[in-house]
């Protein structure tokens, strides 16, 4: 039953959830654009919602000229994501299992001793300067990865997680004499099988969009990931445009530069863009299993 | 046995569980050896990036020589902190713009992730609920690299969407990318654009598992939807916003370098607002290696950002003691 009065605010709901939505796609239309114009018209009249001059010549430049670079980073980015998710869902699955085994004398300890890393840290000089010096990350594949093998705040919730497991299957197993390796291995980990996607996915996320660390780290073009190329990009493009040219390394300044940029964003996006449907999902579920009490 | 934590507070668990002796440490070392195995190699993650680290905060004593590094470098006394003092005045900006830039981004994110999950609880379209919120959710996904990049061509000087539309309107250009304070609002709406969608979804469940007898009783009251809103609805969501926020207080002081290094790319026209802390400590240390300097001012934030975290707990311990962190 809907008075008038009403029946109009639901209405300038739904108008204000589908600008909103609208708000949120509409910059990758622009860059789809961008990518698809041809470079002196971006130049003379500007960037378009609509491709100025439809044309692949952009993407034909790429592939043809800047493929092996592409293709490095592109390469590099998914062998970080593959090795880095990898080893943070098993370091953290397996901190996460300890501080949820139920009478383990030291697991309040160990918990703590991870939740004091998220109150309090040394900050990004000490960080860097161990990194570098001490722990000789600087131009490794390591240290693309190795610093976020151990998300506090994913470990905790796997530890949700693995609590929601009725204990009497691990005591069943105890009797039958599994070690903790066993039952962690065997039992926790396809028991945990929806926990364990969701921290993958987060990690994959997570390892697919850094470039703090290629940042702090990297200097050989070899190591660079398509976040970190598409950066070095970005950032010689503005030291041309405000006047500081002589700064600009060797890095891909290529003929088409608006297009070229807007042909990369797209490329960066795409993998994330075809998986997100499916994985969607599993992230919303993730979200509400980790935020929600009880 | 003794009585389980909370499982969901992992602050809640104060170690009161310390081995007595080093005999009983063995012999559970003996027993539980393959726990110890299993967390190894989280603690020596959490050994190397997160504690050694705050040890190396005893580089603000001293006068750091790449060659000697962190513990060979010679004493400096409070010499650093003088030059801290003497050059206030860019670390006090630095801590203005980090302060300033995320109370904004926790004011007008919560505002929105709040409005969306409220606005989406009052649609009854299950699949018009499905796909914005699937829409809403995808700029998370994106780096800020991309988001720098795209936002440069909607605010390019010649080329932008944006001049564009002024000029189309009769308006004068706008040079966003050498307007420090037009550009705080730039990072603000940028910031709502990544994770609106993100936030809602978490007030969004939260309201989901709100029990409907509430609601029902409130229409056969004959209340409006209105009146739904602000006297059930948000009411619901006030803890929830309450906790968000306190843990948001705690990192005050820490701002997000690749979000100003992915849409700023460092300009330095527009660093009188975006020079947060970690910005300046990459500027001046990591880029120009005045390594002295930057570590007094990183000492002065992992103390001061600790001191927020601790008052944060204090307030959620006053407002609700089940709030409290830890």
């Amino acid at each position: 039953m809907q008075t008038t009065e009403n029946k109009g605010l639901v209405i300038f709901f739904y108008v204000c959830i589908a600008v909103f939505s609208v708000i949120c796609l509409v910059p990758f239309v622009l860059a789809v654009s961008g990518s698809l114009s041809t470079e002196s018209r971006i130049a003379a009249e500007g960037y378009s919602f609509w491709p100025r001059g439809f044309t692949f010549e952009t993407y034909q430049f790429l592939f043809g000229s800047k493929a092996e670079q592409i293709l490095r980073a592109y390469s590099m980015s998914l062998i970080v994501t593959v090795l880095g998710t990898l080893t943070a869902v098993l370091v953290t699955t397996a901190y996460a299992y300890v501080i949820s085994v139920k009478g383990f004398r030291l697991k309040n300890f160990f918990a703590f001793f991870a939740y004091f890393t998220m109150l309090f840290s040394g900050g990004t000089l000490p960080w860097y300067l161990l990194s570098t010096k001490y722990y000789h990350l600087g131009d490794t594949l390591l240290g693309l990865f190795i610093p976020y093998v151990l998300s506090v705040f994913l470990m905790f919730l796997m530890a949700n997680y693995f609590r929601s497991i009725p204990h009497e299957i691990v005591e069943s197993a105890q009797i039958d004499g599994a070690g903790h390796l066993r039952i962690f291995f065997s039992i926790m980990i396809p028991l945990g099988r929806v926990g364990l996607v969701t921290i993958s996915l987060f990690y994959a996320l997570q390892f697919w969009n850094d470039f703090y660390l290629p940042l702090m780290l990297v200097t050989d073009q070899d190591l660079y990931t398509i976040q970190y190329l598409m950066y070095n990009m970005m950032a010689n493009i503005q030291f041309l445009a405000s006047g500081n040219a002589a700064q600009v390394g060797g890095a891909i300044i290529a003929p088409p530069l608006e297009t070229a940029k807007m042909a990369m964003t797209c490329l960066t996006v795409l993998p994330i863009a075809i998986l997100y449907p499916f994985l969607q999902g599993f992230f919303v579920k993730g979200i509400i299993v980790g935020s929600v009490k009880g | 046995m003794m009585q389980e934590a909370r499982p969901d507070i992992p602050g809640q668990m104060v170690p009161q569980a310390q081995p007595a002796s080093a005999r009983r440490f063995r012999k559970s070392l003996r027993k539980d050896s393959s726990l110890y195995l299993l967390a190894l190699p989280g603690i020596i993650i959490l050994i190397l990036f997160a504690y050694l680290p705050m040890s190396g905060l005893i580089l603000v004593f001293k006068n750091y020589n790449f060659n000697d590094g962190i513990f060979g470098s010679p004493w400096a006394g409070f010499a650093n902190f003088e030059f801290f003092f003497s050059s206030m005045e860019d670390a006090l900006r630095a801590t203005r713009n980090t302060v300033m830039l995320n109370a904004l981004y926790m004011l007008t994110g919560t505002f929105f992730s709040v409005a969306i999950a409220i606005i989406l609880n009052e649609l009854r379209s299950k699949w018009f609920i499905k796909i914005t919120q699937s829409v809403m959710f995808f700029p998370y996904f994106i780096s800020w690299i991309i988001i720098g990049a795209i936002l440069f061509s909607l605010l390019d000087y010649d080329k932008g969407i944006l001049n564009q539309l002024f000029q189309a309107l009769g308006l004068s250009q706008m040079d966003w990318y050498s307007s420090p304070w037009l550009f705080v609002v730039i990072l603000v709406l940028a910031n709502i654009w990544k994770s609106a969608g993100y936030g809602a979804i978490i007030y969004y469940a939260v309201l989901q598992g709100v029990d409907t007898s509430y609601y029902e009783a409130a229409r056969i009251d004959g209340a409006s939807r209105w009146q739904i809103i602000t006297k059930i609805t948000v009411p619901m969501l006030i803890p929830s916003i309450i906790l968000m926020t306190l843990l948001g207080i705690g990192g005050m002081l820490k701002g997000d370098l690749s979000m100003i290094m992915g849409v700023t790319f460092l300009n330095p026209l527009l660093l009188p607002t975006t020079d947060i802390i970690d910005v300046y400590v990459y500027r001046t240390a990591i880029r120009s290696g005045e390594f002295g300097f930057a570590s007094a001012i990183t000492l002065y934030q992992s103390v001061f950002g600790f001191v927020l975290v601790l008052l944060a707990n204090k307030l959620a311990g006053w407002y609700d003691k089940d709030s409290k962190l830890f």
